[in-house]
């Protein structure tokens, strides 16, 4: 147990001056720019030269006091951490109230081995009350700092097994296995279906739109002359370039993001890592994940690819989407029921789903198709009788409701329910009975003419919850998903 | 699916919920009052004012009249030993299941109108989500909030 007061690594002072030096960064530059009109004279004219000098000391020693009073120790089964500038504030964290240690090396990190580590813990009624971050350690400290708490952890959950702890030391020494890595023609397809595809079709629309203007006519070479006088094409081509280059930039940026990206299963954890230039280290426990969705959007599903995403309770206050995880953030569908084995093996994917009655088909378009009757019916008014025309908007939503309506599935296997349907993303959720917080079964006037019903079923993600629903199943289908839930 | 749950809600809701009619249907007067007063001063056409002084006359219908007492009929609920069954909607008839060992607690509420009427509503929290029972008599609330919480402290996980 170490329990001598720790401080963080200096370079976290200089971390907070610089963090608060960029957001000085534009009042200076205002100042500065105001100020050096006209010539110097007396002590006034450099009164804000003088200021703002003093502003930047005092960050900068405000940025090594904060380091100062800021330390932690690990005592008495808590990690306690003191604090603060002028008042002292003391946060002590139980060890079983830990639930990860993530850890992320930012490009000030690593040339220091340095990380800074986030303490995450299970979703207080107090949201972010009792988190903390250690800005920058050294890495040996900060998984030393790991393995004394999840040995301590063990230890409280299973008090007579100090020598299975020892094996659990050893493992978590090691790197534990790797599950998945993440391919550079994996990271490929990401960027390149991640809007930024949207940016380069956009791209060719707008060239290919100016030529085929002037291709069908006789006189091709005059009009290419028109053409390039007017500018057009020169702006299309200029324009086309602009969005190349900003999707080559995408591109790039998703390799840093993604790059090296691994998922490890280390005990009873799953732990992501990845990123280039800053590493970032995501630690889920297995039995804080509620469900697991794969998802498919349209174009990744036309080149046979998916993303998987799990939900996971508590999770942080601080980082905005660490409630639903993206475990997975592209890969072939056909890999995923392997992969997922080897990560839930009590999870079962197969895909057999019962599929919707024929006559929801109906119900899925008419209800895709309401969008567009208020606009339709606006634009017919307006622009009588060409405002008409709009009615073929509705083309593009009916074909998404029909799509809608193949994706609708359902499955039940021992105490799991697997439901499958579409928004515009395909999700196929797989939920234990055990997770699902409450089930609703909807009939609708329109659904009990037709002896349709939907289902929707809740899992706690995050300090809320996540919903999947399939509409207009089968009744008995949905009773049959009803009394499965039902625990009498 | 077994028959729709069993326990109904106090009859003394439909004078709540037409109160809260009357409510937001003098909301709506104020307003079509406006409406009238301005299509005289300026001469609008005289539809206008129909169609406000029609749309007032459905509205009142089906706050104060209809919807309560189809929204009365419909509301039902049953708390069994290992769940929470409910039962309500108009044009959408939901059914939700709640496990009792997914409550996380359950409150008792009371405004100033249900306190007239001796009623409370009842709220039972998940980690997820929310649900709520309108309108029961108070001692009754009380007594089903106490049993609730009871039966959710001795519910087996079945894990």
């Amino acid at each position: 147990m170490m329990s001598e007061y720790k401080r963080l690594h200096p370079i976290s002072a200089v971390a907070s001056f610089l963090k608060q030096l960029k957001e000085l960064i534009i009042p200076f530059v205002l100042l500065f720019v105001l100020n050096s009109r006209g010539e110097k004279g007396g002590f006034w004219d450099y009164m804000p030269l003088i200021s703002m000098g003093a502003v930047l000391l005092i960050v900068l020693a405000a940025g090594v006091i904060k380091w100062l009073r800021f330390t932690y120790r690990l005592e008495e089964g808590e990690l306690r951490i003191e604090y603060g500038l002028f008042v002292k504030k003391k946060r002590y964290i139980p060890f079983d109230r830990i639930q990860s240690l993530n850890f992320s090396e930012g490009i000030i990190h690593r040339p220091f081995g340095l990380v800074k580590v986030k303490v995450e813990t299970a979703g207080s009624s107090n949201p972010g009350e009792s988190e903390a971050e250690l800005t920058a350690i050294l890495k040996e400290e900060a998984l030393e700092l790991e393995r004394i708490i999840y040995r301590e952890k063990k230890k409280g959950q299973l008090p007579d097994t100090a020598e299975e702890s020892e094996i659990h030391e050893e493992s978590s020494h090691k790197e534990g296995n790797v599950v998945f890595k993440m391919s550079a023609k994996d990271i490929w397809v990401l960027a390149a279906t991640s809007g930024g595809i949207g940016v380069i079709l956009s791209g060719v629309a707008v060239f290919f739109s100016q030529f085929s203007e002037f291709i069908p006519y006789e006189t091709v070479y005059d009009e290419i002359m028109v053409f390039v006088k007017s500018g057009l094409l020169i702006i299309a081509v200029l324009s086309f370039v602009l969005l190349l280059a900003a999707w080559i930039f995408s591109v790039g940026w998703t390799f840093v993001v993604y790059g090296d990206f691994k998922i490890r299963m280390n005990d009873d954890n799953i732990v992501i890592t990845r990123g280039l230039l800053e590493k970032k280290q995501v630690t889920v426990p297995l039995n804080r994940v509620q469900g697991i969705r794969v998802v498919e959007n349209p174009v990744r599903q036309l080149f046979g690819y998916c993303t998987v995403v799990i939900e996971n309770a508590g999770g942080s206050a601080l980082e905005k989407d660490s409630s639903t995880i993206k475990l997975i953030p592209v890969v072939k569908k056909k890999r995923v029921s392997e992969l997922l084995a080897k990560i839930f093996p009590d999870y079962e994917l197969a895909e057999d789903f019962q599929r919707l009655p024929k006559r929801a088909l109906r119900k899925y378009i008419i209800r895709a198709v309401d969008w567009v009757i208020i606009p339709v019916v606006i634009l017919s008014i307006m622009f009588w009788p060409l405002g008409l025309f709009s009615l073929l908007l509705a083309i593009p939503f009916a074909i998404l409701g029909f799509f809608q309506y193949r994706a609708g599935g359902w499955r039940i296997s021992g105490n799991q329910l697997s439901l499958q349907y579409r928004g515009v993303l395909k999700h196929t959720a797989y939920l234990k009975k055990s997770r699902v917080q409450s089930l609703d079964s909807t009939v609708s006037w329109f659904q009990s003419k037709r002896d349709l019903s939907s289902i929707s079923a809740t899992l706690k993600s995050g300090q809320t919850g996540y919903t999947s629903e399939v509409k207009d199943l089968e009744v008995e289908d949905a009773a049959e998903i009803y009394s499965w839930y039902s625990h009498e | 699916m077994r028959g729709e749950p069993q326990k109904r809600i106090s009859p003394k809701a439909l004078k709540v919920w037409r109160l809260h009619g009357v409510i937001q249907t003098l909301l709506l007067a104020i307003v079509v009052a406006g409406v009238i007063v301005l299509s005289t001063l300026f001469d609008w056409p005289v539809w206008i004012m129909a169609a406000a002084i029609a749309v007032l006359l459905l509205f009142t219908y089906m706050m104060i009249f209809f919807l309560p007492t189809i929204r009365w009929k419909r509301w039902r609920y049953e708390v069994r030993e290992q769940e929470i069954e409910l039962q309500r909607g108009f044009i959408f008839v939901k059914r939700t299941l709640v496990p009792m060992v997914r409550v996380q607690h359950v409150d008792t509420v009371q405004g100033p109108i249900l306190k007239k009427y001796h009623l409370s509503t009842i709220t039972i929290s998940t980690a997820a989500t929310v649900h709520e029972i309108p309108a029961l008599d108070t001692d009754e609330a009380d007594e089903l909030r106490h049993s609730i919480s009871l039966l959710a402290r001795v519910a087996e996980d079945d894990v």
